[in-house]
């Protein structure tokens, strides 16, 4: 009886506590910025432009690629503070779709301006979405990024058409976020100098990925479909997130 | 046993305060979602319910919502088929006693369409354990073109043209577009109250009835040679053996979802309840009775590099031990739950 006495009195405290937060209480005043990360595709060495419903020649191995969808996903975006502790955008989810422009700018926004160190950014979405059921927005199943069948999310999607090809197609999902097919990747950049956040004002992170990377050291002729987790996914994911590399900010 | 009458009762105060609390905090906001606590009931000697999930609490708003989805045929590619045309509850929520499901266009899968019961406890989803969380199993039958053969976003957009749909979904989760989250968690809500908690098996566990004779030595045997996999008292641990139905695999189970090659012919042990219903059995419905089930344990067990130690002695039960065990069987159909009118359509 004690126990559910004091469970009692806190729940009654935590009613308390909900309706003051109803009201404004803000002693510090806090101010925002916002920041907006710019994902641009090159094609190969030279940096060609990456499009899509174009043929490509790789500059590698030679495979003729026409590429009809290019998504992935980005997911928990990071600032470190100059003190050290880092800021973390809640909610941080983006699906990168090189057919929709807009995919291509993630705003993040609601930073606490101040002066950002270091950026930090995972390429997959992390173990704990994979396994947490039904989830919304970027990671919406409606996105068809998502295997109903041996859950997890396809968090890179490169389908087309290819002469190297016996079907005349291609098609790479590559998952995976445990054990040995985990393909979750977290990468950071150090500023040179401090970014500064301050309100009012949008900074901008550029990062610049090269698809060709995915096939470097896997052409065409090694396979034209990945449909499941498994050790192919890990070196070809492994070889296309490594080419995605930090350009410059602008303030 | 002590005290179970009032823990129950400070349960139901606590989730009123709750409620209230809830209604409170979301009265800030514009969105009001009317939280009301729709309690299962399962004897104490079941264990903890694996589902929790924290923003989807049980309520008679989301049962209501994922019972609608649970009979609309929209969900699939054509308007024919819905959860329910291979998950009745006259069978236990299995299918109608065929070895495969027939899909859109009548095209058949390769494993059994297996009952839905107790998935409030259970670990992992399908033969093969390949689905990971109650709320996201749905988009498997959906989508996948031997059965639904549907995409969630044409599932999305066709709810979303109704405007009961729209309304239910607001009730249920407070907001009226109707989005796929919004569909597998009601559907979760829905597939957690399917309990099957109170047989003849569950009286006499309580108490409130006793084994014939027959039943009593079934339930011994039971205990002998089933109960290491088919545990009391989901009657499946959730784990996944190779139970020597072959010596080479067509259909590699689990082996398929780990890429090991220790699992391959493995396949989740299923429940034994409402098994007298939910005939044909094995992962590709191949044992039409339950006389061939024990057949196959009795004197049938095919040997290979994955076989569960569990079953590598051919049990060569007697005539009368096979009918006692069925004898027991039969005590795990729940009649209550088939006859509940909850689930009707």
């Amino acid at each position: 009886m004690k126990t559910q006495k004091i469970k009692l009195f806190s729940i009654v405290l935590l009613t308390v506590i909900g309706i003051t937060s109803c009201k404004k209480e803000q002693v510090e005043e806090q101010t925002f910025g916002s920041v907006n990360v710019y994902l641009s595709h090159v094609w190969g060495m030279n940096n060609d432009p990456f499009e899509l419903n174009v043929p490509l020649v790789h500059p590698m191995n030679g495979d003729t690629m026409t590429f009809t969808t290019f998504k992935y996903y980005v997911s928990n975006l990071q600032l470190k503070k100059k003190d050290g502790s880092w800021w973390k955008h809640p909610e941080s989810y983006f699906l990168v779709d090189v057919s929709n422009p807009t995919s291509l700018k993630l705003n993040v926004s609601n930073i606490p301006t101040g002066d950002y160190t270091e950026f930090k950014y995972v390429l997959g979405v992390d173990s704990l979405r994979n396994v947490s059921g039904a989830q919304s927005g970027a990671l919406s199943t409606t996105n068809a990024m998502f295997w109903s069948w041996n859950t997890g999310y396809i968090m890179l999607k490169a389908e087309g058409t290819s002469p190297q090809s016996s079907t005349g197609n291609f098609a790479f999902h590559l998952g995976g976020f445990s054990g040995t097919t985990n393909i979750v990747t977290t990468k950071s950049v150090v500023f040179d100098q401090p970014m500064t956040v301050s309100s009012g004002k949008t900074s901008g992170i550029y990062l610049i990925a090269n698809p060709a990377k995915l096939f470097h050291a896997n052409p065409l002729s090694n396979g034209t479909n990945i449909m499941m987790p498994g050790p192919k996914a890990v070196e070809m994911a492994g070889n296309f997130y490594g080419s995605v590399v930090f350009d410059y900010f602008t303030e | 046993m002590i005290n179970k009458k009032s823990e129950s009762r400070f349960t139901t105060t606590l989730l009123l305060f709750f409620s209230s609390l809830l209604l409170l905090n979301t009265s800030c906001q514009k969105e009001e979602v009317k939280i009301e606590p729709f309690a299962l009931a399962y004897p104490s000697y079941f264990p903890e319910p694996v589902y929790k999930s924290a923003d989807n609490q049980l309520t008679m708003e989301r049962f209501v919502l994922g019972k609608k989805l649970f009979f609309d045929r929209r969900l699939s590619s054509d308007g024919t088929i819905s959860c329910a045309s291979c998950h009745a509850q006259t069978h236990a929520f299995a299918d109608h006693n065929v070895s495969f499901s027939a899909g859109v266009n009548g095209a058949l899968g390769i494993r059994n369409s297996p009952t839905i019961v107790n998935m409030l406890w259970s670990k992992s989803f399908m033969w093969d354990g390949g689905v990971n969380h109650l709320e996201v199993f749905s988009v498997a039958p959906i989508t996948h073109p031997d059965e639904m053969n549907e995409t969630m976003a044409n599932v999305v957009a066709k709810l979303n043209q109704d405007e009961e749909y729209q309304s239910l979904v607001k009730k249920a989760y407070g907001h009226s577009t109707v989005t796929d989250q919004a569909i597998l968690k009601a559907l979760t809500a829905y597939m957690v109250s399917i309990v099957s908690v109170n047989s003849k098996y569950d009286q006499v566990r309580q108490g409130k009835s006793s084994y014939s004779a027959e039943e009593k030595k079934g339930y011994e045997l039971f205990k002998k040679h089933c109960a290491s996999c088919h545990s009391e008292p989901l009657f499946t641990n959730g784990t996944f053996q190779n139970n020597g139905l072959d010596s080479v695999f067509t259909d590699l189970g689990r082996g398929k979802i780990t890429l090991l090659s220790e699992d391959v012919g493995k396949f989740k042990v299923p429940t034994l309840r409402n098994s007298e219903l939910t005939y044909p059995y094995m992962h590709d419905g191949r044992f039409w009775t339950l006389d061939q089930v024990l057949d196959h344990y009795s004197h049938g067990i095919q040997h290979s590099e994955t076989l569960s130690p569990l079953v590598n002695q051919n049990l060569s039960l007697t005539g009368i031990e096979k009918k006692q065990l069925k004898a027991f069987l039969f005590t795990l159909t729940d009649y209550n739950l088939l006859n509940n009118p909850l689930f009707f359509e």
